[in-house]
C-alpha cells in the first residue's frame, strides 16, 4: 500500500491560462493575460529546479486553467521543462487537460511528440444552451471532431468532463449529453454537479436572483442517471464522479485518492511530500513574483497528525467505489475505521448509507447521493 | 488632603452625548495621562465597550488639578472654603464616567450617591433626550449640584438656544450658566474645571470621626480577589487596619488602599470625600455588597449609610452549554461574570431538551447581549441561548398562590390559571412632533395605553405611554429610531404588573415539543407569531435525511405548520488538482457547524434557531 512518506512517483503541473474565465470557475488562473506566459515558464523552471536529482515518476498531470491554451512553441517548452526535471517510467501516464477548440492538429502533434498518453477534454455538455450558460466557447460538434482527430493521432485514452445541474438544463437534456458522450467512443467520462463557489460571477448572480439553480430533486435524478447509464454502456464507476472502460482509469487521480505522495508546481498547486500537505499561492501574479524573487511559493502547509491522516483517508476512501479495506486501513493508520466515529458509523450502516462486505466498507448507492453528509462525520 | 480641595462628580448624559470623550479631555489636561498613552474613550476599557463605542460600566478616576495662576484670584473669590490660599492649590477631582444606556441606569444612580455634583452633558444638536431627563432627575433626587454643559458646539449645525430652553422647560434647571464645550476639540475645558471647583460643593466629613465609607462598586480580579470601590463619607480608611462590612458583618484587613489614576495607585489612607479602592483579600464577591457601608472594627458609633435599591432583572433567558460536559465550566464563567456585575443573576435549571443549564436574569436586552458576548469572547464555552422573555406573574386557581414566572416552561395548565399578569412600563418618548402619529400607531399596535403629550418647543414633543414590557424590550428602540430617522429617544420605568390575556405558545419539531422554543404571547398575536416562528425555523434548520414537520400550538391546538423536505443530494464534485486539504477543510467546517447544534429526537437544531423566536417578531 501507498506510503505518504515515500518519495513521490507522481507530479502535477498547473497551467493558469484561459481565454476567458467561465462564470462558475474559481480555479487559480488568469484570463486574457497571455503576455505572462513567458514569465510563467521562467518561474516554473525555477520552481522545478527545487527538485533534486531527476527522480522517476509514474504519472504526470498537466491541469489548469487550460494547458492547451499555450501556443505550440510554448507548449513544447513546457513539456521540455518537465522532461528535464523528471524521468518517466516506461509505462508512465502523462495527462493533459484540454479545451476542445484549442486542439488544432499542430497542438495535437506537439502532445504526441511529447509523449502525452491521455487527454482530458473540458466538454462539459452536448447541448448548446448549457454550453452558453457555462460561457464555453465550443459547440457540441467540436467535441466529436476533436476526439476523432485525437484518435487518428493515436491518442486513445480520452476522457470527457461533463457538468450537470446547469441552470436551465433539464433531465432529458442531461441524459442526451451522457448518450452523446458515450457514443463518441471515448474511454473515460467524469460527471460533475455544478457548484456555486464564492467569488465567482455565478455565485453573485445566484445571490441576486439572476441565476436559478436546478431543483435538488432534479440534480439527484441527473446524478442517478449518470450512475445508471454509464455502467450500462461499459463505463465502470471507480469514484463518485469518475467512470472508465477497462484499463482506462486515471492513474494519477488514484494517487491522490490512495493518500500517496505527489509533487506539484504552479500557482495554487497542492502537493503532498514527506507527510506534509502544502499549497502554493493561488494568485498567479503573487506566485510569479515570489518564485521570480527566489522566495517560497507556498501559502499554506500542514503536517498531518496520524489521526488526521486516518480521517483524510476515510474521506478519500469512501469516495472510491471499492470503498475502504477495513483491515488494511487499521494496519496502515493504526485506527480501526469504526472507532473514528462510532455513533455515526453505526447510524450510517443502519440507515443504509454505508454498507459492509468482503472486508470493505463503502457508500451504498443511496449513500453516494449524500456522500458529503457521511464523510463530514468522520473528519 | 483637606476636603476643601476635593470635588466628587459624575458625568451624566443621554447615550453618545460625549461623556467619555469629556472624561478623556479632563484626564489629558491634568496630565493624568500623557498624549502618548491616550486613546479615545480611554476609560471604556472592556472589550465590549471598545467594540460598541459605548460605556457599560461606571468608571472612577482621581485627577489632580491646579488652577491657572492668573485666574486664581478671581476664582478664589467664589470658592466655598475658609482659607483662600494666595497661590493656586492642588485640587483632587474624583470623576465618575457613567453609561448612558437605559439598561445601565442603576450604574448612574449608584455613582451619584458617591458625589456632590454632576456635569449634565447635552448634545448641542440633539438637545434634551429621554436619558437626559432620566439622569438629570436622578441627580436632582440625590441632591446634587448640577452643572449643565452643552457639548459638541463644534458641530456644523447646532441648536444651542433651543437646547438651553429645553433644559429649562423640560428638566427645570437654570441654564443661564451652562458651559459651552467641545469635548472632541478641547474647547471650553478650562471652564469645566473652574465650574467644578467653584460650583460643586466640597465634601463634608470629619477625618477623625468613626469611618463610614460607601461601597459603590466592586470588581473581581483573579490575582488579588475582590477590589471594593469606596467613597469615604466620614473618618479615614488606613492601610493595614481592620475593617468591617456593616451589612455583611465580616471583618477583614485593609491589605491595600488606593486611588484610580486611572490605573490603581496604592496610598496610605483615604480621607473624607475621597474616592478609591480597598483590597481585603476577600475572594468571594458575595461578601461584598454594593451599597454596604464600610467601617472600622470596634468603632461601633457609625450608622450605616442608606445604600441602594437593588436593580431589578427584567429579561430572562436560558443558557446551556452545547457540550454537556462543559456545564461546570459554564457555571464558573457565569460566576466570574456575576462577580463583576451584581445586576446579573443566574440559577441552575434543567430542560428536557437542552439538559443542564442556567436561567439568567438581565436588566435589559443590551445587558443580555453584552454578557453573552463576553462569555463568548472570554470563555471558550459553546452556548445555546434560548429566546429572552420578561418575568410574569400567575395567580393560581383555587389556592390563589402567586407564581413568578421567568421561564415559559413553568407556566401551569391553562385550567389552573386564574390570572396571568405581565409587567407594564411607563415609556417616555422624546421625538420630533412630526413623528408623533407614527409612534402612537406603533404603541397602539403593541397594546399601549396613551397617557400624555407635551410640546417641548416648536417641533419637539414628549409622548408618554404605558406599554407591556414584553412589547418594548425586544425592538421598540430600533423601531423608534427608524421611524424618527434617529431623532427619537425613549426611556422607561416599570410601574407594576397587570392582567392580560396571555397564552403559552409551544413549538414542535417532528413531533417533539421543544420547550426551549416556547414563549408567552398575547392571545391576539399568537397565530401571527406562530406562523412567523415556524417560517423562521424552516430557514434555520438544515435539511435532514427525512422530512421534518414544524408546528406551533396552543395547548393541543396546532395554529401554524411548515415542512422541511428531506435532503436528497449532498455530494460535491472533484478534489481538483489534488487539493485535498481544501476539500477536507470544507467538510470539516460542515461538521464544526454541527457542534453548535443540539439534538431533538432525530433532528439537529442549530443554536441560532433558539434566537429566531426573537427575530421572528421583527419581521412583521
Ligand atoms: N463633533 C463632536 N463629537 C463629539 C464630541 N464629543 C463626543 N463626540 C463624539 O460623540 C460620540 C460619542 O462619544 P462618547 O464620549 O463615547 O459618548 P458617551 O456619552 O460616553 O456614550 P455612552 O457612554 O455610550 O453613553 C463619539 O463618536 C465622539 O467622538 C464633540 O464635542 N464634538
Ligand atoms: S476553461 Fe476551465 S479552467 Fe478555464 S475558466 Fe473555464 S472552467 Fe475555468
Ligand atoms: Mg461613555
Amino acid at each position: 500500500m501507498t506510503d505518504p512518506f515515500a518519495s513521490p512517483r507522481a507530479a502535477y503541473v498547473h497551467v493558469p491560462f484561459c481565454r476567458h474565465r467561465c462564470g462558475y470557475c474559481d480555479f487559480p488562473l488568469i484570463a486574457g493575460r497571455d503576455d505572462l506566459i513567458g514569465e510563467y515558464l521562467k518561474a516554473l523552471e525555477l520552481e522545478l529546479a527545487t527538485v533534486e536529482g531527476r527522480p522517476e515518476i509514474d504519472t504526470l498531470f498537466y491541469g489548469g486553467g487550460t494547458p492547451t491554451h499555450l501556443p505550440p512553441v510554448k507548449l513544447r517548452s513546457l513539456f521540455a521543462l518537465l522532461r528535464r526535471t523528471f524521468a518517466l517510467a516506461a509505462d508512465a501516464e502523462v495527462s493533459v487537460e484540454a479545451n476542445p477548440l484549442d486542439l488544432d492538429d499542430q497542438r495535437i502533434a506537439v502532445l504526441v511528440e511529447a509523449g502525452v498518453t491521455r487527454v482530458s477534454l473540458g466538454a462539459q455538455s452536448f447541448d448548446a444552451s448549457s454550453l452558453k450558460v457555462l460561457e464555453r466557447d465550443h459547440c457540441p460538434e467540436d467535441i466529436a471532431d476533436v476526439t476523432a482527430r485525437l484518435g487518428r493521432q493515436g491518442l486513445c485514452n480520452r476522457s470527457v468532463d461533463l457538468i450537470f445541474g446547469v441552470p436551465g438544463q433539464s433531465l432529458p437534456q442531461w441524459v442526451q449529453s451522457l448518450d452523446a458522450a458515450v457514443s463518441l467512443g471515448v474511454e473515460h467520462i467524469s460527471t460533475y454537479g455544478l457548484t456555486y463557489e464564492k467569488g465567482t460571477s455565478f455565485w453573485k448572480r445566484r445571490d441576486r436572483g439572476g441565476l436559478n439553480p436546478v431543483e435538488e430533486e432534479t440534480e439527484r435524478a441527473m446524478y442517478a442517471a449518470a450512475m445508471d447509464l454509464l455502467p450500462a454502456a461499459g463505463f465502470e464507476p471507480y469514484e463518485l464522479s469518475n467512470f472508465a472502460r477497462d484499463q482506462f482509469r486515471c492513474r494519477h487521480n488514484q494517487v491522490y485518492w490512495q493518500g500517496a505522495s505527489y509533487f506539484a508546481f504552479g500557482p495554487g498547486a497542492a502537493r503532498y511530500v514527506g507527510g506534509i500537505r502544502s499549497t502554493n499561492h493561488r494568485s498567479v501574479t503573487t506566485w510569479l513574483k515570489r518564485v521570480l524573487a527566489g522566495v517560497s511559493a507556498i501559502a499554506e502547509s500542514e503536517e498531518l497528525t496520524r489521526e488526521q491522516r486516518a480521517r483524510e483517508l476515510v474521506m478519500l476512501g469512501l469516495r472510491q467505489t471499492v470503498g475502504i479495506d477495513v483491515s488494511e486501513f487499521a494496519e496502515r493508520t493504526g485506527f480501526p475505521l469504526r472507532e473514528l466515529a462510532p455513533a455515526a458509523f453505526d447510524r450510517f450502516i443502519a440507515d443504509g448509507l454505508m454498507e459492509e462486505g468482503g472486508g470493505h466498507v463503502r457508500l451504498s448507492r443511496e449513500g453516494r447521493f449524500l456522500a458529503d453528509t457521511v464523510i463530514a462525520e468522520f473528519l | 488632603m483637606s476636603p476643601e480641595f476635593i470635588r466628587n462628580f459624575s458625568i451624566v448624559a443621554h447615550i453618545d452625548h460625549g461623556k467619555s470623550t469629556l472624561a478623556d479631555q479632563l484626564l489629558l489636561r491634568t496630565g493624568a495621562i500623557t498624549e502618548r498613552e491616550f486613546k479615545e474613550q480611554l476609560l471604556d476599557d472592556l472589550d465590549v465597550e471598545r467594540e460598541r463605542g459605548i460605556t457599560v460600566k461606571a468608571r472612577a478616576v482621581a485627577i489632580d488639578y491646579i488652577p491657572d495662576a492668573e485666574r486664581w484670584p478671581g476664582l478664589a473669590a467664589h470658592l466655598k472654603c475658609a482659607a483662600k490660599p494666595g497661590k493656586p492649590p492642588t485640587f483632587e477631582l474624583n470623576l465618575i464616567d457613567t453609561p448612558g444606556h437605559v439598561d445601565f441606569h442603576y450604574e448612574v444612580s449608584r455613582s451619584l450617591a458617591a458625589c456632590e455634583g454632576a456635569l449634565l452633558l447635552v448634545d448641542a444638536f440633539q438637545g434634551v433626550q429621554a436619558q437626559t431627563v432620566a439622569n438629570a432627575y436622578a441627580a436632582v433626587e440625590a441632591g446634587l449640584e448640577i452643572v449643565p454643559v452643552i457639548n459638541k458646539i463644534d458641530l456644523p449645525v447646532t441648536r444651542i438656544d433651543e437646547v438651553l430652553d429645553e433644559i429649562e422647560t423640560v428638566i427645570g434647571l437654570d441654564a443661564t450658566d451652562a458651559l459651552m464645550v467641545s469635548a472632541k476639540q478641547g474647547i471650553g475645558i478650562e471652564e469645566v474645571f473652574e465650574a467644578i471647583i467653584t460650583r460643586i460643593p466640597p465634601p463634608q466629613g470629619d477625618p477623625k470621626a468613626p469611618l463610614r465609607a460607601l461601597v459603590f462598586d466592586s470588581k473581581y480580579d483573579t490575582f488579588r480577589g475582590v477590589i471594593t470601590y469606596v467613597r469615604i463619607m466620614e473618618g479615614t480608611l488606613k492601610k493595614g487596619e481592620k475593617i468591617r462590612f456593616m451589612k455583611g458583618g465580616t471583618v477583614h484587613d485593609a491589605l491595600e488602599v488606593g486611588r484610580f489614576r486611572p490605573g490603581m495607585e496604592p496610598c496610605n489612607s483615604l480621607g473624607p470625600g475621597q474616592t478609591g479602592y480597598v483590597i481585603t483579600g476577600v475572594k468571594e464577591v458575595v461578601h461584598v455588597h454594593v451599597g454596604d457601608t464600610l467601617t472600622m472594627q470596634g468603632e461601633q458609633a457609625a450608622v450605616a449609610l442608606p445604600g441602594y435599591k437593588q436593580p431589578q432583572q427584567m429579561v430572562f433567558c436560558g443558557m446551556y452549554p452545547t457540550d454537556a460536559t462543559d456545564f461546570e465550566k459554564l457555571r464558573e464563567e457565569l460566576e466570574r461574570m456575576s462577580l463583576n456585575d451584581a445586576s446579573f443573576s443566574f440559577s441552575p435549571e434543567t430542560s428536557d431538551a437542552l439538559g443542564f443549564g442556567f436561567r439568567c436574569g438581565f436588566l435589559g436586552m443590551l445587558h443580555m447581549e453584552i454578557i453573552q458576548q463576553r462569555l463568548e469572547h472570554e470563555a471558550d464555552v459553546g452556548l445555546i441561548q434560548t429566546a429572552p422573555n420578561v418575568t410574569y406573574e400567575i395567580k393560581k386557581q383555587r389556592t390563589g398562590e402567586v407564581l413568578h414566572i421567568d421561564n415559559p416552561v413553568d407556566v401551569p395548565e391553562s385550567g389552573d390559571i386564574e390570572e396571568f399578569r405581565e409587567p407594564i412600563a411607563r415609556v417616555n418618548f422624546i421625538l420630533p412632533s412630526s413623528n408623533i402619529g407614527i409612534i402612537m400607531q406603533l404603541c397602539e399596535d403593541r397594546r399601549g395605553t396613551y397617557k400624555a403629550t407635551e410640546y417641548l418647543g416648536p417641533d419637539r414633543a414628549q409622548l408618554i405611554y404605558e406599554l407591556p414590557l414584553a412589547e418594548i424590550i425586544y425592538d421598540m428602540h430600533d423601531k423608534l429610531k427608524s421611524a424618527t430617522r434617529g431623532y427619537g429617544t425613549m426611556d422607561y420605568d416599570i410601574i407594576g404588573f397587570r392582567p392580560a390575556d396571555l397564552v403559552k405558545l409551544d413549538i414542535m419539531v417532528k413531533g417533539v415539543k421543544v420547550e426551549a422554543l416556547a414563549m408567552i404571547v398575547h392571545r391576539d398575536f399568537a397565530e401571527r407569531r406562530g406562523r412567523q416562528l415556524v417560517k423562521r425555523l424552516k430557514k434555520e434548520i438544515s435539511k435532514h435525511q427525512f422530512e421534518i414537520a414544524l408546528q406551533a400550538a396552543i395547548g393541543t391546538r396546532v395554529i401554524a405548520r411548515e415542512t422541511i423536505s428531506a435532503l436528497r443530494k449532498n455530494v460535491t464534485a472533484k478534489c481538483y488538482g489534488g487539493d485535498i486539504t481544501r476539500k477536507r477543510k470544507l467538510l470539516a467546517k460542515q461538521k464544526e457547524g454541527k457542534k453548535r447544534m443540539k439534538q431533538f429526537g432525530q433532528v439537529e437544531i442549530p443554536q441560532k434557531a433558539f434566537l429566531s423566536v426573537l427575530e421572528a417578531g421583527n419581521e412583521e
